[in-house]
């Protein structure tokens, strides 16, 4: 989940390099903390929160695969 | 055991929950086809149930197998082909494919993935395995792919095309839907004399629904509201 997440920031972001994801994995929700530069940040989030949401969708339909479940934390 | 069920719930997601406590199976050990979408129906009509054929996967079709036989340079860490971007001729289509063929494989779905171009779109369609998984509620899971595949290859700013994921038909297929949904709406407004509210949709919805009854001369169609809470409202003209 940590590399999917990293690789749409990465594609989406003017500075891939800087972009930082970890995982805090547990029983059955994970916690995905994604870390960009701050003019980036925009970037990752969207207008409206749309692209944020977008990755959320995403990651959660990749997580029901595995019938788990994984929460996108971006932050500053 | 039988070969196959098939299973009517609300939405898809519970049709399929349902399918994996009636075999005790988790889903990736079951063939999952999709019979019929569900609507949550719009002002009580038209509610259509989600209709799901659900079957055992056979053991020899190792559902490991065909991520296995993905080249491994594909689900490694490829460096995101930013340089490329810069440079004139980049094809465009090549590019966005190589992306969304990369999200698919670290979610778990390698799945190949076919290009047709026009002068005005690009269409990507990926080869699903049938189960929707990819579509999601709604198509929100192909949609979210689609935006993020756009808003990665526009970033620059340059003039470039517009790129439409497509799986299973579902572009076509909803189309449809939405098509005769218009018109269902739209024979209502004149009926009843009064306009009619469809639920909120996406620009994309919306256009299908104006450009539906853009013919019909009894009828105006508008849209009202904000962002994601756009709706249209179907108008019966004054005269008729």
């Amino acid at each position: 989940m940590k590399e999917l997440i990293k690789y749409i920031a990465q594609a989406l972001v003017d500075h891939p390099e800087q972009v930082d994801v970890s995982e805090v994995i547990g029983e059955q929700t994970s916690v995905i903390e994604l870390r960009v530069t701050k003019d980036d940040l925009g970037k990752v989030i969207g207008k409206q929160g749309k692209t944020a949401k977008a990755m959320r969708t995403i990651l959660s339909a990749a997580s029901s695969k595995l019938n788990k479940r994984a929460v996108l934390e971006i932050i500053e | 055991m039988k070969d196959f069920m098939e299973i009517e719930a609300k939405t898809i997601d519970e049709a399929i929950e349902k399918a994996c406590r009636e075999y005790a199976l988790p889903r990736e050990k079951l063939n999952i086809e999709i019979i019929s979408e569900g609507s949550g129906g719009f002002l009580g009509i038209l509610s259509k149930r989600a209709k799901i054929r659900a079957s055992v996967l056979s053991i020899d079709m190792d559902i490991s197998g065909p991520f296995h036989e993905m080249p491994r340079s594909v689900s490694k860490d490829i460096p995101v082909e930013t340089q490329d971007v810069n440079d004139i001729d980049i094809d465009m289509a090549e590019t966005s494919r190589k992306m969304i063929e990369g999200i698919l494989s670290r979610m778990g779905f390698p799945f190949p993935v076919s290009i047709k171009e026009s002068d005005e779109y690009i269409l990507l369609n990926i080869k699903g395995d049938g189960s929707g998984i990819l579509i999601g509620k709604g198509g929100q899971t192909l949609d979210a792919l689609q935006y993020i595949v756009n808003k990665a290859l526009n970033k620059n700013g340059k003039e470039r095309k517009r790129i439409i994921l497509d799986t299973e038909n579902y572009r076509e297929k909803r189309e449809k839907s939405l098509v005769t949904l218009a018109r269902k709406l739209g024979e209502k407004a004149k009926r009843i004399k009064k306009p009619v509210t469809v639920n909120p949709m996406n620009a994309h919805d919306r256009r299908i629904i104006h450009l539906a009854l853009q013919n019909d001369k009894e009828l105006v169609t508008k849209s009202k509201g904000e962002g994601a809470f756009r709706k249209i409202i179907i108008v019966p003209n004054k005269k008729g």
